[in-house]
């Protein structure tokens, strides 16, 4: 029998609470409840607390793993309606839940986490009872991974908004009792923001609602399912883009004010040495095929979004064989300007207009891969680091683009 | 005239800054170290601080973070004659990192940034 909740200590009152989303994690979320059950019998022992397993009614059994876990914190578990799933639909009952419990900080962390410690609930949790609403993690990944957070996210949510926020769509946060009635009353939810596109509207409301953000530091890497830049990106990539171009549209009044950006505080030292990621494979072939293949699939799209002489540049480094291939910045930036408007504009359907950036978001990424090929991860950060001043530098360049009239 | 706060332990550099900081039209007050650094900075408010970091009694990284929990908005250009301090990732909290250098060219394109840098308020 369906359940949308089970209580079973009947808490109504929690200050502070680990929220765990979940869909068919029964392997493994275990070990990330056991690890936040530690977190906060060590750092926020004096409080009033709980686990929430926020879960899409999965039917591996996740529930009864979920519920079996000894613990000396009190467990909750939420789930969505049958047939409904998306990590952001999980997040909306978490949302209308930590409103009733009357928390004061809520920490959020991934069911499928292997690398995660006791002090990362701390670090998560720890600002929230300072001064900032939402804290966001820092921890050292490879080069090649989150390759979307590089290209994408992380430079234009940082030219938009102004807030140098590095892994904007991490998957593990902070926030304030205050900020969880703003996600819960706002009224910008969409398909994209019930899926992977939560992560992203999360942060982007934070910035809006201008408070204050904290990056922690983890200390250990991000160790979950690295995925391959190219391999299948599914609609994942449809969902973040779309609900950063979605959120582009509601609050360009706010964006368009933000002028260069500024950096957020830091929380979490002291966690000895730091360990360092493992190696993410990349098919560079596949990376290259797809590109080029973009153009006979979508080049009937990008010939409508994309002005005269990005196109001409996009064919320009089409010729490159795939030893010198180079996908310029500043033409990158062109390309998500471009894109961005015509979002707005409406000039496709959204899917058919997201999907076709994916064969030109995969020729960034290889070109990435090649100029950071000898790189450490720092450099690498301070190649990502230079790539964030030119898009900042490009606002102007997009304030105007985005006022234009639409030609088709 | 936008204030700047050099806080450095070498004179010598404090002088510099302060002239060729005061002829590119900034008013520029000085610190020689980080002693009552946030007590100055409640006083004196400052638009920008332009920090060290191996100063001799005093680290400007651990001051930095001082900085950024008490006045969250402050810009703060970390100066200093060491690459390195980069990779520590407390400095990710200042606005710019710059490497000393008697030619301040750098160093004023990173102050004119920091200076224009706007985040409406909601």
């Amino acid at each position: 029998m369906f359940e949308p909740e089970v209580n079973p200590e009947n808490i109504k009152k929690a200050a502070f609470v680990v929220a765990i989303p979940s869909y068919n994690e029964a392997d493994s979320i275990a070990f990330p409840v056991q690890q936040a059950d530690q977190g906060i019998q060590l750092f926020f022992g004096n409080m009033e607390s709980a686990i929430i397993n926020c879960d899409n009614n999965s039917n591996d059994g996740t529930k009864e793993v979920f519920l079996g876990i000894k613990t000396r914190t009190p467990k909750i578990y939420l789930s969505t309606e049958p047939g409904i799933r998306g990590k952001g639909n999980n997040f909306r009952n978490l949302f209308k839940k930590v409103v009733d419990l009357h928390a004061k900080a809520v920490v959020v962390v991934d069911a499928d986490l292997k690398s995660i410690t006791p002090k990362w609930i701390r670090h998560l949790g720890e600002p929230l009872f300072q001064d900032f609403g939402y804290v966001v993690p820092l921890y050292v990944r490879h080069k090649y991974d989150g390759t979307i957070t590089n290209s994408i996210a992380y430079p234009l949510i940082r030219s938009l908004y102004g807030r140098r926020v590095r892994q904007p769509i991490g998957g593990d946060f902070g926030f304030c009792g205050k900020l969880a009635r703003t996600y819960f009353h706002s009224d910008t939810w969409s398909d994209g923001v019930a899926n992977f596109g939560i992560d992203v509207w999360m942060t982007t409301l934070a910035m809006n609602e201008n408070i204050p953000i904290c990056q922690a530091f983890m200390g250990r890497p991000k160790i979950h399912r690295p995925k391959d830049p190219g391999s299948d990106l599914g609609p994942m990539f449809r969902q973040v883009v779309g609900t950063i171009f979605d959120m582009m549209i509601k609050f360009y009044p706010f964006w368009s004010q933000v002028k260069w950006s500024k950096p957020t505080a830091i929380f979490g030292f002291g966690l000895g040495e730091t360990e360092m990621p493992p190696p993410v494979a990349v098919n560079d072939e596949i990376l290259f095929r797809k590109f080029q293949g973009g153009f006979s699939t979508y080049g009937h799209i990008w010939e409508t979004v994309l002005s005269k002489e990005t196109v001409g540049k996009l064919r320009e480094i089409r010729e490159m064989d795939q030893e010198r291939f180079d996908f310029p910045t500043h033409l990158w930036i062109n390309v998500l300007i471009d894109f961005a408007v015509a979002y707005k504009d409406r000039l496709w359907s959204g899917d058919e207009l997201l999907d076709s950036l994916v064969p030109l978001y995969l020729g960034k990424t290889l070109s990435y891969v090649k100029k950071t090929e000898r790189m450490s991860i720092g450099e690498s950060e301070e190649f990502i680091e230079e790539e964030c001043i030119q898009f900042e530098a490009s606002k102007g360049v997009l304030i105007q683009r985005w006022n234009e009239k639409p030609t088709a | 005239m936008a204030k700047l706060l050099v806080v450095d332990d070498e004179e010598h550099i404090r002088l510099l800054y302060s002239e060729e900081l005061s002829e590119a039209g900034y008013e520029v007050i000085t610190a020689a170290d980080g002693y009552k650094l946030m007590e100055r900075i409640d006083e004196e408010r400052p638009d920008l601080v332009i920090l060290d970091i191996k100063m001799a009694d005093y680290n400007g990284l651990d001051l930095l973070q001082e900085i950024r929990s008490k006045f969250y908005n402050l810009p703060v250009i970390l100066c200093t004659a060491y690459d390195t301090f980069k990779e520590d990732i407390k400095s990710v909290a200042a606005d710019f990192y710059v490497i000393k250098s008697f030619d301040l060219t750098e160093l004023k394109k990173k102050i004119a940034m920091a200076l224009e840098a706007n985040i409406p308020s909601s």
